[in-house]
């Protein structure tokens, strides 16, 4: 059964992500199951090209950002009927080691719903066409970091 | 001739030094031909704009789109958020 009304969050921020407060509003009386995608800074990176990070610096372009994360929810709600609710949120600012930068969570009736693989489309979305950069401070200088994916029309 | 305000973010902003600017453009105008102006009128910006990305009033706008007047164009580099 498809839920008649979907809490859906979905902002930018300055402030510490509160995943309980987030969790309670996308949470219904018919909700038995949460998918929870959080992204941290890495202070200590091993894969690829191992260095350390004193911390990055978060940007937006937050009008566009907050239209592309409803984009998002929108788009989860097509692909997962049965989702009950939809939480994206992105921290921006000086954001250091093990601190929450993200947060997509998705809520179900039942964990066989597809309600994991609706948080983990919603975080691979969310690096595509979101609007947002980061910068990393680490102790031998700055380093903007790009993403490689070209949105296409209608994206 | 259109009026618009462009906006700058990361590498892009860097680069430009400035976060926005206004700018006034014929009424033919196409994304091409706003990349091909910055490149001539600001050297710094010339190597970006081979992999910038492009929107007009909020959604993504390709080489072929005429930029409207009082259009809100940001310019940037691929995103990097999570």
């Amino acid at each position: 059964m498809q839920p008649s009304y979907v809490p859906t969050i979905f902002f930018i921020t300055e402030s510490e992500i509160d995943l309980n407060d987030l969790l309670g509003q996308i949470t219904q009386t018919s909700t038995g199951a949460a998918a929870i995608f959080t992204g941290m800074v890495r202070g200590v990176t091993s894969r690829d090209n191992p260095h350390e990070t004193e911390y990055l610096e978060y940007e937006a372009y937050i009008p566009m950002a907050e239209e592309k994360m409803k984009q998002v929810a929108d788009e989860i709600h097509e692909r997962w009927p049965v989702i009950e609710g939809i939480a994206i949120v992105q921290r921006i600012g000086r954001l250091y080691p093990k601190t929450p930068t993200v947060l997509i969570a998705c809520t179900a009736a039942h964990r066989d719903t597809g309600v994991f693989d609706a948080a983990r489309y919603g975080i691979d979305r969310l690096k595509e066409i979101v609007p947002v950069w980061k910068k990393e401070i680490s102790p031998t200088g700055e380093l903007w970091i790009e993403g490689d994916y070209i949105p296409k029309p209608g994206e | 001739m259109n009026k618009i305000k462009l906006l700058f973010f990361a590498t892009i902003r860097d680069r430009a030094g400035t976060k926005t600017l206004e700018l006034d453009i014929p009424f033919d105008l196409t994304i091409q031909g706003l990349k091909d102006k910055l490149s001539k009128d600001y050297p710094n910006l010339k190597e970006s704009m081979k992999s910038v990305l492009i929107t007009i009033n909020r959604e993504y706008a390709f080489d072929e789109a005429v930029v409207p007047a009082n259009a809100e164009v940001a310019l940037f580099p691929p995103v990097s958020g999570g």
